[in-house]
């Protein structure tokens, strides 16, 4: 963000470059690069490191910044016993599907409520504004009871990727967002696809969506995100081990595993996406800061 | 249809596909069916992928098995390290997502029962499913049974003594051929192993997880008490018996500060402390030595066991508790014959299954544990089986020799076990974490909530 | 706020003109009009399908299981039973007043503490890239192993613990953490602040950015010190971003459910971890109490709705 540099914020480029300011400016940089790191890349250290160390010796005191006699084994084991790849694979399937089903849903729903207005198509907006003050867990018991045995059809989603995708399209704040993006697009363009006779899935294709990649792309991060995060929901609805998320996996197993495997585990379980994260980090970022909300 | 239409199409359904040919691949038991004239049943509780060996013998026990009988196949399904983590079994009774043949605790059959999920096999638990059926010891079916109709099968008996580290108890200088026989000797050896320093805990309890009122239950008995009224209506342990339980907690954790500074444990917190070789004693089932050498990287030699400790005596008795499979309710004749088959198969016959001592002998996995008890005394099964473990046994018998030597008369868990012993983890993690708790108080609180669990559970 | 915005836009958002189609039914008629409705409702299915059957139906379905009992199968009306149990729990008002506890001690750290990381990290020129990837790292961990991270290493109530080995190294007392009543808390929103913060620290970094420079510059020439500036021109220019972010926090914390599990192993040193929503998991899957969980659910729906009344007024009069 090379724009950022010309921009006047809070305190005022004249003044960090002259004589106090600027010595203190860089003494205010080091120190947050120092504490942040320390912060944030610390934990991250102690635990690749921590996961090496033998039990007796994460039992010391006190603790070693090195493991004294790694112990890569830790690795194999927590990779094997956990079955890791499995767990990995299912949580990227699970989230790749909640975002293809969010971005159809929920594109057609806003889409739906910002051009085309049917009728009563107020109403059902407000009734999916109103879950959005509703957290997941006042609706957990209900939501669960629901999706054992589904009603009228009587269907059981338990183990079903299903059972975490459906619930994730009913996301008022995403319908929110992209109607509002939606009812900014401006009119006479609409009107001229009609002009033309463009039925409006045609228009929504080949106007609508073009225009909309970013507010897409932050829709897709939110999906992805909301599936890496939640725990007791997927927990609930993939019981078996073949269907378990990393998160729920990972906990299922610490009871009966010791810590240092545990640990290897969480390590190898977050190699993926911070990678990922590190690949599209400028995508990612620019994408949340500009493309999502702006004050 | 426009163009675009199409391709939208085409994305939901491949969508729409992706989620169904997952959904196939996931482990429903919905086609039991007999394909092919064969009868299929799933079972849970398949070793999972840390215990090497013990899952190389289930999947060897699973193929003898379908060669012997090749109508019948099982498909085995792992639930974890801890084959009944109470919430999630919970989950799977309410889901029913349960196996055919599903693994539970002797304390599960009133919840199994509630849920709707439980099959009455009274009339196919014979000598012809399990040819050692009438050996079996019959409190142990009386366990499964309600109203008369058998629900389970029971694979695993014990009751739980005093476990304990005989290197560290050498170190200390201590007699490792004659463990504590009374907690306040209990108390004096702690301390000894705590003073070894080095984090070591003279003596370690559990108070999280549900297992801290599990063995608050233990502890109870060993004083006499009990957890329910006869009548099962009302707590009863809010009283001198539960205070001392208490009161001798206390005082190893902060008067003598020999139970070491990590608490909170449950089930694996414990064990792997054990098995890096940091706790002297604490109270288990004799198979709690094997989870120490199978998952948690300790070693057998370490490790005997003497009888529960009592007051000022031995225990007045100690808490027996134990496993067994039940059976999904909407299984075919078929189904639930070959299920008790391969029970009877991998379970209960000496010689074979868990009772294969000439195959675990050579293994990292204990023969000569006083357990399971689960024939009954001077039975063919009972004498046939001990008869092999004695001839096999790889770890050094004396080990458990006190412990055998000195039964002490074995008391059942509660009605409504595990909600139970959820409230009574506060109770312990209270006394084992908080220098100034008041154990009056503690108890009060117990029972208050273990009476309102009673009363909304009738 | 005001949300994202197509390009080129001059007309104000939220009040659309009548769109072409509309206009276009009004001259062609019922038939017409009915087909438009018709396509405008087949795009909503897929949404309102998923709306109804896992969103408005569960509502319905929680308030009729509160005042309902399922035993062996059978269902059967017992009005308030479920709540008066469910109100009779000692552990009731402690896991009330824990999420309390938690939400204001969050809305304190997790919530301050970001913003002004934010305008921290707006101020500095250098390194700007390296130090948001940093503060997002750990939004990338899964929950759970992050958790076992601040559980096995930071919070270890022995001196082999990293925190108490930090507090020992620079000669501080040492803590028990997860072990002590006191500190279960805190220590439980540290550890949710670390994992959490990421998201928040862009969100409002996207607002700061939004804010106009001649703001700052006028405020300069009043003479207004850098404290000043932030009050008087920071505050109010990211007023909405803060006032929404405020509840969604407050909704999320609401919910605080992983952290007592992993961190406590559920209830902690006698409840001081227990969370209502920790309550209603205890209550359904370990109580075998789905209808008492149902009944704690619907009361956490009442109060939350009780704190989005309070706020829609608060946010209503600041406008």
């Amino acid at each position: 963000m090379a724009a950022d540099l010309t921009t006047r914020t809070l305190i005022s480029h004249a003044q960090l470059r002259r004589g106090r300011g600027r010595i203190l400016y860089w003494v205010l940089l080091t120190l947050v690069v120092v504490t942040f790191t320390l912060v944030f890349l610390g934990p991250l250290y102690w635990m690749v490191t921590g996961a090496l160390k033998s039990g007796q010796e994460i039992a010391q005191t006190p603790p070693s910044l090195f493991p004294r006699d790694p112990q890569p084994q830790n690795y194999v084991d927590a990779w094997t016993n956990l079955d890791l790849a499995k767990l990995l694979f299912n949580t990227f399937y699970y989230a790749t599907g909640a975002v293809l089903f969010q971005l159809v849903f929920d594109t057609a729903a806003a889409y739906a409520l910002s051009k085309l207005r049917p009728v009563l198509g107020g109403v059902i907006l407000g009734m999916m504004l109103a879950t959005l003050m509703i957290p997941a867990m006042v609706l957990i018991v209900p939501q669960y009871v629901t999706v054992i045995d589904l009603p009228i059809v009587h269907v059981n989603l338990l183990d079903s990727p299903f059972a975490i995708w459906l619930p994730l399209v009913a996301n008022a704040f995403n319908i929110f967002l992209l109607k509002r993006f939606f009812d900014s697009i401006p009119e006479d363009l609409m009107s001229a696809a009609v002009m033309d006779g463009a039925s409006p899935l045609r228009t929504l294709w080949s106007i609508v969506l073009p225009m909309s990649r970013p507010i897409l792309g932050v829709v897709a991060i939110f999906a992805v995100t909301a599936v890496w995060k939640d725990f007791l929901w997927p927990k609930l609805v993939m019981p078996s081990p073949e269907t378990r998320t990393v998160s729920v996996g990972i906990y299922a197993f610490a009871g009966g595993t010791p810590q240092n495997v545990v640990i290897a585990a969480s390590v190898i379980a977050a190699i993926p996406t911070v990678v990922l994260f590190l690949i599209f980090q400028r995508n990612i970022m620019s994408g949340l800061t500009t493309g999502g909300l702006k004050g | 249809m426009s163009v675009p239409q199409y391709r939208k199409v085409a994305a939901m359904a491949l969508a729409a596909g992706l989620g169904l040919s997952l959904a196939a691949c996931s482990t429903k038991s919905d086609d039991s069916g007999d394909a092919g004239g064969k009868v299929t049943i799933t079972v849970d509780c398949q070793p999972v992928g840390a215990q090497k060996e013990l899952l190389k013998n289930w999947n060897d026990d699973v193929a003898e098995f379908q060669r012997q009988n090749p109508d019948i196949v099982v498909k085995s399904v792992s639930v974890g390290e801890q084959c009944n983590n109470p919430p999630d079994f919970t989950a799977r009774l309410a889901g029913g997502t349960v196996t055919d043949v599903f693994y539970g605790y002797m304390t599960d059959l009133q919840q199994v029962l509630d849920s709707g999920q439980a099959m009455d096999i009274s009339e196919y638990a014979t000598k012809d499913t399990i040819p050692t059926w009438d050996s079996v010891d019959p409190a142990l079916k009386e366990v499964f049974t309600d109203s008369g109709k058998l629900y389970g099968v029971p694979v695993k008996n014990y009751s739980m003594g005093l476990i304990y580290n005989k290197a560290l108890f050498q170190r200390a200088g201590l007699d490792a051929a004659n463990p504590p026989k009374t907690w306040p000797e209990v108390r004096a050896a702690a301390k000894k192993i705590s003073a070894l320093g080095g984090g070591v805990a003279g003596y370690s309890e559990y108070s999280a997880g549900n297992t801290g009122g599990w063995h608050f239950t233990s502890l109870l008995y060993s004083q006499g008490g009990q957890v329910l009224s006869a009548d099962g209506k009302k707590a009863d342990f809010n009283n001198p018996t539960g205070k001392q339980v208490l009161q001798n907690l206390k005082d190893m954790r902060y008067g003598d500060n020999s139970m070491g500074s990590r608490q909170l444990l449950q089930w694996g917190d414990l064990l792997t402390n054990a098995g890096a070789g940091k706790v002297g004693m604490f109270i288990g089932a004799p198979d709690a030595t094997q989870a120490i050498v199978s998952q948690f990287q300790g070693k057998y030699q370490d490790w005997a066991m003497g009888p529960l400790p009592g007051q000022d005596g031995p225990a007045k008795a100690t808490l027996g508790g134990g496993e067994g499979y039940f059976f999904k309710k909407g299984l075919s004749p078929e189904q639930v014959k070959a299920g008790l088959k391969w029970i009877a198969y991998q379970k209960l016959t000496p010689g074979k299954g868990q009772f294969d001592y000439v195959r675990a002998k050579p293994q990292n996995y204990p023969v000569g544990l006083p357990q399971p008890l689960l024939f009954t005394n001077g039975s063919d099964a009972q004498k046939k089986e001990l008869e092999l473990r004695k001839a096999n046994a790889n770890v050094d018998t004396t080990n458990f020799a006190v412990f055998e030597a000195n039964p002490v008369p074995i008391k059942g868990e509660p009605r409504n076990a595990q909600a139970i012993y959820a409230v009574l983890d506060s109770a312990m993690s209270g006394v084992l974490t908080n220098p100034n708790a008041n154990i009056d108080t503690l108890l009060k609180t117990a029972e208050d909530k273990v009476n309102q669990l009673l009363a909304a559970g009738s | 706020m005001a949300l994202t915005t197509a390009p080129g836009v001059t007309r104000r958002p939220g009040r659309p003109a009548p769109t072409p189609q509309r206009s276009a039914a009004r001259r062609a008629g019922l038939g017409r009009r009915v087909r438009d409705n018709l396509t405008g409702h087949t795009f909503l299915i897929g949404a309102v399908a998923c709306f109804a059957v896992f969103s408005w139906y569960p509502m319905v379905r929680g308030v009729m299981m509160s005042f309902q009992r399922t035993r062996r199968g059978e269902t059967t009306w017992v009005g308030w039973d479920n709540y008066t149990r469910i109100i009779a729990d000692p552990s009731f008002w402690t896991a009330w007043k824990n999420t309390f506890v938690f939400t204001g001690l969050a809305l304190v750290l997790g919530y301050a503490v970001p913003f002004f990381v934010a305008i921290l990290l707006n101020e500095l020129r250098h390194a700007k890239g390296y130090l948001r990837v940093l503060v997002y790292l750990p939004v990338m961990l899964p929950p759970a192993s992050a958790l076992f991270l601040f559980k096995f290493y930071a919070y270890d109530p022995s001196e082999a613990g990293l925190f108490n080995a930090i507090l020992t190294a620079v000669g501080l007392p040492t803590s028990e953490w997860m072990q002590s009543p006191t500190m279960t808390m805190p220590a439980m929103v540290l550890a949710s602040t670390w994992m959490n913060m990421g998201g928040a620290v862009l969100i409002y970094l996207a607002a700061l950015q939004n804010i106009p420079g001649e703001l700052y510059e006028a405020a300069e020439i009043d003479g207004a010190g850098v404290w000043r500036r932030i009050v008087h021109v920071t505050v109010p220019q990211t007023r909405l971003i803060l006032a929404l972010l405020a509840m969604l926090q407050i909704v999320a914390t609401m919910q605080l459910f992983i952290e007592p599990l992993i961190l406590a192993n559920g209830a902690g040193t006698q409840d001081s971890a227990t969370s209502v929503a920790y309550l209603i998991y205890q209550h359904g899957f370990f109580q075998n109490d789905l209808n008492g969980a149902a009944a704690l659910g619907v009361i956490m729906l009442v109060v939350l709705a009780g704190f989005s009344a309070v706020y829609v007024r608060l946010t209503a009069r600041q406008d």
